[in-house]
Formats: structure tokens, C-alpha cells, sequence
């Protein structure tokens, strides 16, 4: 009986031995194939993520307006088609409509038309004023407007922003 | 063959997209090597001085009084203006020389910073184009690759007195 216990007792080792080997085995190549297959992910977002973060920006992109500040153009929550070649060869031109970064509020954007580009005069009173006042836009910069003329803050209150602010034209 | 040719010419610019894309986006998003030309930082960094720039603390908004930062310039949105931070937004500006007899100062608006280079007299900056847009800041320098001699982190602004608090 004991002999048979220990032959049994034998048996049971080497099978748990050649179990826990395979089990090591596996698990060493599962792991190894969990790591590869997660650095290949990651791999391929970045990658992706980059082609698509320049074609936003060097082509442009789908967006949505908010804001009542360019109607009737432009309702509240229109979604617009943006192209962002005009601004890289300097080619955005008076009357253009485009999506700039806020100069009070560098996390937001505004989408305001072209009234004038660097070196226009420009009228900046209000029409009940009596007498017209005019300004230069200095170099480098471009006069906003909204089309809402009432209900927009535009260039009349915070002054031309630089050029370099604008992100995109909306066609 | 014409086929084959053509294949690889699509296959070579689709690699070439890629990896510009990618390098592009390190170079925004992480930081870049760049030169930087001109007295008006001397002599914290001298002219044809080669500076490494990281880009990661403006899209953080993590910019601070003292940085040295690289700007869009807004007089030409073509060149780029490397100056120091002098003033955020709500800060107290003296914008008189000391040749003034009263003090006079501004008040940097929301959304602004003021910028001066640490060569006063020889500086086009805040004082000549007032305060800029945060948006036109493109990445933060700090540290000197070129010339060996000046390796390392960059000084303090020489200019202390000019940072104002209250």
C-alpha cells in the first residue's frame, strides 16, 4: 500500500512539475506577446495620431460655430468646413471669414470675417458718433469683424490681433 | 516595371508623409534644437547661440514670470522673437524709462503676456509693440547647447527690478 502511495505520490510531481514548466513557458510568451502587441498599439496611435493631427492642421477640418455673432452668415451650432493652406502662404484676404485663436482667452477660438488686412484705415466709431475716427492696421495685423454688428466682440473692442493668431479659413 | 515603379514612388512618399508627420509633431508637442539671432537677450544668450526650446509647458499653460520664451512676432507673423517674460496677465507693468520723472504703468490684459529682451538698450519688445497674445507663444528655452563654453541651464534675468508683483 505505502509503495503504491509513493509511486502515486511520484506520479503526482512530475505531472505538477511538467505543469508548472508549461505554465511558465506559456506564460512568459503570453506575456511577452501582451507586451509586443501593446507597444505595437501604442506604436500605431501615435502614429495615426500624428497624420491626423497635421492633416488638421496643415489642410483643415470639420468644426462647429457657437455664437450669434456672425449671423446670419453663420447660425448657432452650424458646422463649417475649415481649410488652414490659405493661412501658411499668407494668403488670407479681406472678407475671408476665419477661426483664430482669442487673444483674451488662449483656449478658445472666434470665428470673425476679414474687415481689414495690415495698413488699411479703418472707420472705428459708432455710427451715432458725430465725427468719424479712423486707425491704421498696424503691420502684422488683421481687423475682425463679426457680422452681427451688435451682438459681437470683435476687433472694435480688444483692437487688430496679429496675424499669427489665425488658425484656419472658413469656405 | 512601370507599375512597380510607381508603387514604390507611393509607397516611398507614404513613408515620408509618415515620418514627417511624426517629426512633426515631436517638434510641436515635445520641443526642438534652434538658433537664435540678435543682441536683444545678451548676454544671456549671445547671437548664433544654438538653444534647446520645449513646447510642452504652453500647451500646459505653464509659462511663468522670468521664462524665456520663443514668440510668433506680431509685427511679422513670418520670424519668430525669443524674450523673456516679464509680466502674465493682471500683472503691474512699468512701462516709463528710468529717465522719467514720474512712473507710469500698465496693467497686462487677460490673455496677454509682456515680453522684454534682458539687452534693455538694445531690445525691441513689450515696451515698442506693448503686450502680446499668449497664443502667439510657441515653446519655452531652457537650455544652451551652443557654445560649449556656455553649456547648461539658463541664467536669471539680469534685469530684476523689473519684475513688479503687486
Amino acid at each position: 500500500f505505502s509503495g503504491s502511495l509513493a509511486a502515486a505520490l511520484k506520479i503526482e510531481c512530475i505531472v505538477e512539475q511538467t505543469y508548472g514548466q508549461w505554465w511558465q513557458s506559456l506564460h512568459r510568451t503570453m506575456l511577452r506577446g501582451v507586451l509586443g502587441k501593446t507597444f505595437r498599439l501604442i506604436g500605431y496611435t501615435i502614429q495615426y495620431g500624428c497624420i491626423a493631427h497635421c492633416a488638421f492642421e496643415y489642410v483643415g477640418g470639420v468644426l462647429m460655430c457657437s455664437g450669434p455673432s456672425m449671423e446670419p452668415t453663420i447660425q448657432n451650432s452650424d458646422i463649417v468646413f475649415a481649410e488652414n493652406l490659405s493661412r501658411h502662404f499668407y494668403g488670407i484676404q479681406r472678407g475671408d471669414i476665419v477661426i483664430a485663436k482669442s487673444p483674451s482667452d488662449p483656449k478658445s477660438n472666434i470665428c470673425k470675417r476679414v474687415i481689414g488686412l495690415e495698413g488699411d484705415k479703418i472707420l472705428t466709431n459708432s455710427p451715432s458718433d458725430f465725427f468719424k475716427s479712423h486707425s491704421y492696421v498696424p503691420t502684422g495685423h488683421v481687423w475682425l469683424e463679426g457680422d452681427n454688428l451688435q451682438n459681437s466682440t470683435d476687433s472694435r473692442y480688444y483692437g487688430p490681433i496679429p496675424y499669427g493668431l489665425i488658425r484656419g479659413r472658413i469656405f
